[in-house]
């Protein structure tokens, strides 16, 4: 039965049918539990925003929290990954990835390349990605584009609850490498959800809404800023069709191209820095395969190259907005052929 | 008679920079060749055994060490000792002790001069022997030596060997081993203290030294004789082969022959000690026969054999040791262990015999220096 | 146990070691020979003079084990048990290889026998050891009985890693059934162990993060067998990690052409000579009588056989296919 929950608790539940499912499924991180070794509460804090909280009553022996350590311990759920568990690690924001990357991009994705085929490294990495918190440069970035640039992993990164219960279910039974990316600012945002387990495929693209004269392609928070344009859009009769990637890699670039074909116009938003993202790759994907289905160029929508800012006012201007992305939609629609 | 009127070098205006990597030259005051030489023997590879796994051992860390010995050459300066002359390794000790006598010099503080022995370091044993010998050479008053009780069984073995015991250099031990029966646990500025005292002829051999025993072993076979000591016990076992060395199962013990056996002693040699105590400068050793076969067990002892390790040791018998008198060792084949590892191994047909030495090297006997000193005012200043 | 065998292991035992150390030579040094008449593509680096540690320390293990090795690789895995044949076919980089030709020298691994990898990163095996020991106590909990271990090596220059020392202590926090050897030969690449750690005793790192470390003569193998013997009972009964250098001596340089002008005048004739831990392990067995000249010969002859056929094999195999460039990089994508 479909209820509203947070996306939180889409991922807190999906963690936990899968720990009840599977006896291999744990879990690593820094505080997700929370007052280990102290006097008082134990889940004090159930991860830093709250999303493991309840979880360890009810597999205390499955949750481990660790030092703050990324290197010892995203190389720990690699590592029993490859001997026989299905860990999954929160690397809790993305940003730290500059102290571990070694052990993502050169231990986990390589192994089963290097090892000709043989192994098997059922890791999940969850982690926080976006702006919006006023978190600065360094807890705020999306950085989804480092991680798909890289052979043998794969990267998630839905929009509602009910894809991210579904995909993160998925994901920790996938039998490669997942970076699974979690945008705080979506954690409160509610949706239906059913209660029992399921699962959204890797690399199926969702489209929450149909229109015929642009495509906008989004991920993530944008994927609701794009929702937003197109209710813009719809105000003056454009009809926009909203692409939801939800998988990164592997990507779904059919339903972006069928969609091309049918609007001949193409709006890529992202929040990933503009250089070499996830917007640019599927621009450059679009204009190689269907470059005789546009009728105008492609329009990009992204936060300028810069760090993000912390001034409030500074990290608004930052993170495209629905109007920004309404506006890319005008100017794709208001060039080209008709 | 006061140490200013000895010429006590307080003086560090002479100390010169160094800039040579990775090993620098060291911070040194002004040396005549003729100066009184201290040696310095500090084993980094002692404290490092299995014995930390099996019973919690200590472990000495490096730069405890390094202070350890930098407090000693502090204070041979201030008895006016300009030279020492110091084992080199590659454990650590060196590269980390250079680093910081370059601080002590940036600092001015005064510090002798400290050489390294012109020696390839292996990592074993031989770098003690080697290093004792070339200290012996190069005319060393005495020889302070860091470690526990094997390291200062190496440096004895190599002193006396072809010297006689009058004259064989006099050794000032620290504990920093494993198990440490024979050298005291002593701060080492007051052994620097006393040692340099005595290197620079304030006090005389009489005064400053005291006469040690050891035990003699030898393995006698068709092809010859090997012959090896023990500064405190030499302990004879079942097992046939020396591994990781250290000696620490009851299981296999066929019998313990002592120099001195103290109550209050870590290590084989408290089996004797908490049996038929015998000091350190008392005449005769003792030789335990341990009973592996229960039927000839007269009692068991519970004796702490190994750090952290009290273990019931069944006896058969044990008796005095006179000096000069050859025990022979009445089992097939085996292993010798001396002072804690396992060294000798011997099959069918090897004959095994332990012999206590009296007056067979010497030690500086840091108290009775230090009482002496202080009866003649030797640290009395000028006012 | 016999009378002529005065070693913790029973004669058999002593010849596999044998036979064990013995392969892993021949294996490098034919390579060191086939490497310099440029048969071999890439970077090799040989475990020479290193055996008495890998095989004293695999001889007490089990396929349930897990290690993860470093680029000097060669050595673990054939003492861990991979297929030697299989090996050299990678080394090639053949159609058949451990590793199908996609990993070579630095990667070779056989998860079948719990070798993780050899690893091109330094440092990087700590943390997966960290993983694999985890999941060794975890299966420990539901079957009982002793637990898998897991062991990390890694050289004394790796270990200035972080990866390294954040495993140290992640393995004390989590008590892990983790051993750290630190096969410490003196030199970082080129660089002298003590020009590049300050702290240069892997006992005082182990203590440092709270767990216990002992040294032990990495040439001598029944001394590395004797502790590596108490390390790996002690985490197999829930005694936690420990870590365990082994002070050793590499015949070859960092890697193949690798001319090594940084040592010692002498030093490498010096260390063939008198720091040989496969002649002082013969000599060991041979002068206690416990094997026969002509039981080594015959090993002997046998390894010789199987290196000329891994060699035959490899160099007959052939590449991989050109599709194979695009095949394994995942499960299912």
């Amino acid at each position: 039965m479909a209820r509203k929950i947070s996306m939180k608790m889409a991922i807190n539940e999906a963690i936990d049918q899968e720990m009840t499912r599977d006896p291999t499924v744990i879990m690593m991180g820094e505080d997700i539990v929370g007052g280990a070794g102290g006097e008082g509460e134990k889940d004090a804090w159930g991860g830093v925003l709250g999303v493991t909280k309840g979880l360890y009553a009810k597999h205390p022996d499955k949750l481990l929290d660790t030092p703050l350590s990324e290197s010892a311990y995203i190389g720990a759920a690699i590592g029993a990954a490859a001997s026989g568990m299905r860990p999954i690690a929160e690397l809790m924001f993305i940003d730290f990835m500059g102290v571990c990357f070694d052990q993502i991009f050169n231990q986990a994705a390589k192994f089963r390349y290097m090892f000709g085929g043989k192994a098997e490294t059922p890791v999940v990495i969850r982690a926080m990605v976006g702006a919006g918190f006023r978190a600065a440069a360094q807890h705020s970035q999306m950085l989804t584009p480092i991680f798909t640039h890289i052979p043998g992993l794969k990267v998630v990164c839905p929009s509602t609850p009910y894809d991210t219960k579904g995909l993160l279910i998925q994901s920790i039974r996938d039998n490669d490498p997942v970076i699974f990316c979690e945008h705080k600012n979506l954690y409160g945002f509610e949706g239906d959800v059913p209660e029992k387990s399921y699962t959204v495929p890797l690399g199926e693209a969702n489209v929450p809404r149909e229109g015929k004269d642009v495509t906008i392609v989004a991920y993530g928070l944008m994927a609701h800023r794009a929702l937003e344009a197109a209710d813009l859009l719809a105000k003056d009769g454009i009809e926009a069709e909203v692409i939801d990637l939800r998988t990164l890699s592997p990507l779904d670039m059919d339903t972006v191209l069928e969609s091309v074909e049918k609007t001949g116009r193409l709006v890529c938003v992202d929040e990933a820095n503009p250089r070499c993202n996830i917007a640019t790759d599927v621009s450059a994907q679009v204009a190689m395969n269907a470059f005789g289905a546009l009728k105008a160029q492609i329009e990009m929508v992204a936060p300028p190259h810069v760090p993000v800012p912390f001034s409030p006012v500074l990290e608004d201007l930052y993170i495209p907005s629905g109007a920004q992305i309404a506006d890319a939609a005008r100017r794709t629609l208001a060039k080209g052929k008709t | 008679m006061c140490l200013s009127s000895l010429g006590f070098p307080a003086n560090h205006s002479d100390l010169e920079a160094t800039h040579d990597m990775p090993s620098p030259p060291l911070p040194r005051t002004t040396a005549t060749p003729d100066a009184p030489l201290v040696g310095l023997i500090a084993n980094p590879v002692s404290a490092r055994d299995i014995r930390r796994i099996v019973a919690n051992a200590s472990n000495l860390q490096l730069a405890d060490r390094v202070n350890i010995v930098l407090r000693a050459l502090a204070t041979l300066a201030a008895t006016g000792v300009t030279r020492v002359l110091m084992m080199p390794d590659r454990a650590g000790i060196r590269a980390m002790l250079s680093r910081h006598l370059q601080r002590e010099h940036n600092l001015q503080h005064a510090f002798p001069q400290v050489e390294f022995l012109d020696l390839e370091p292996t990592s074993t044993v031989d770098d003690t022997f080697l290093a004792a010998r070339l200290l012996r050479e190069a005319g060393a008053a005495a020889i302070i030596v860091l470690g526990g009780d094997g390291t200062h069984r190496a440096v004895v073995r190599e002193l006396i060997a072809g010297a006689d015991s009058s004259t064989a250099i006099p050794i000032a031990g620290l504990s920093t081993g494993t198990n440490n029966a024979f050298p005291e646990l002593r701060e080492s500025s007051v052994v620097g203290l006393a040692v340099g005292l005595y290197a620079t002829g304030r006090l005389s051999a009489e005064q400053a030294l005291a006469p040690n025993k050891l035990l003699d072993v030898s393995i006698q076979s068709g092809d010859g004789i090997r012959r090896d000591i023990a500064l405190v016990d030499a302990a004879i076992s079942t097992d046939r082969y020396i591994g990781a060395r250290a000696l620490w199962k009851p299981e296999g013990l066929h019998s313990v022959f002592l120099t001195f056996a103290e109550p209050h002693a870590i290590g084989l040699s408290s089996i004797g000690g908490l049996l038929a105590p015998i000091a350190r400068d008392a005449p005769g050793g003792l030789a335990v026969r341990l009973a592996a076969d229960p039927a000839r067990r007269q009692f068991g002892l519970l004796a702490p054999i190994a750090p952290g390790m009290a273990r019931e040791i069944g006896i058969e018998q044990f008796e005095p040791m006179p000096a000069g008198r050859p025990f022979a060792v009445d089992l097939d084949a085996g292993v010798v262990a001396l002072d804690g590892e396992r060294e000798l191994t011997f099959k069918s047909g090897e004959r095994v015999t332990v012999t206590l030495r009296e007056n067979a090297f010497r030690t500086v006997d840091i108290a009775r220096c230090m009482r002496v000193a202080a009866t003649a005012g030797l640290f009395r200043l000028c006012s | 146990m016999p009378d002529n065998n005065p070693f913790p292991l029973p004669k058999d035992e002593l010849l596999d070691a044998y036979r064990r150390m013995r392969t892993i030579r021949e294996f490098e040094e034919r390579l060191h020979v086939d490497f310099a008449r440029g048969d071999i593509p890439g970077f090799v680096h040989l475990y020479a003079g290193e055996e008495a540690a890998a095989v004293g320390i695999m001889k007490h293990l089990w396929d349930g084990d897990h290690i993860a090795s470093t680029h000097r690789g060669h050595g673990h895995c054939i003492a861990k048990g991979v297929d030697v044949v299989a090996m050299m076919k990678e080394i090639y980089g053949k159609k058949g290889g451990a590793c199908e030709g996609k990993g070579g020298s630095m990667h070779i691994a056989d998860l079948s026998k719990g070798m993780m990898g050899a690893n091109g990163i330094l440092g990087a095996g700590a943390p997966l050891v960290c993983g694999a020991a985890l999941a060794a106590k975890y299966r420990a909990k539901q079957k009982g009985g002793p637990s898998d271990v897991a062991i990390s090596f890694v050289g004394d220059g790796a270990s200035n890693q972080g990866t390294f020392l954040e495993s140290l202590n992640l393995a004390a926090v989590w008590n892990l059934p983790a051993i750290f050897v630190v096969e410490n030969n003196g030199y970082a690449e080129s660089t002298a162990r003590d020009y590049g750690t300050a702290v240069d005793s892997y006992v005082d790192r182990a203590a440092g993060f709270g767990l216990p470390g002992i040294t032990v003569d990495g040439t001598d193998f029944f001394a590395v067998y004797e502790a590596a013997g108490e390390v790996i009972r002690r985490a197999r009964e829930g005694g936690g990690p420990s870590l365990l250098e082994c002070k050793m001596v590499r015949f070859h340089g960092h890697f193949e052409g690798d001319a090594q002008t940084y040592r010692a005048k002498g030093e490498l004739e010096d260390i063939r000579a008198n720091r040989d831990c496969l002649q002082r392990f013969t000599q060991a067995i041979l002068g206690a009588k416990a094997v026969s000249e002509a039981e080594l010969q015959a090993i002997d002859r046998d390894v010789l056989g199987l290196i000329e056929r891994a060699v035959a094999e490899a160099k007959a195999a052939p590449p991989p296919d050109a599709a194979d460039l695009t095949t394994d990089v995942y499960v299912r994508y």
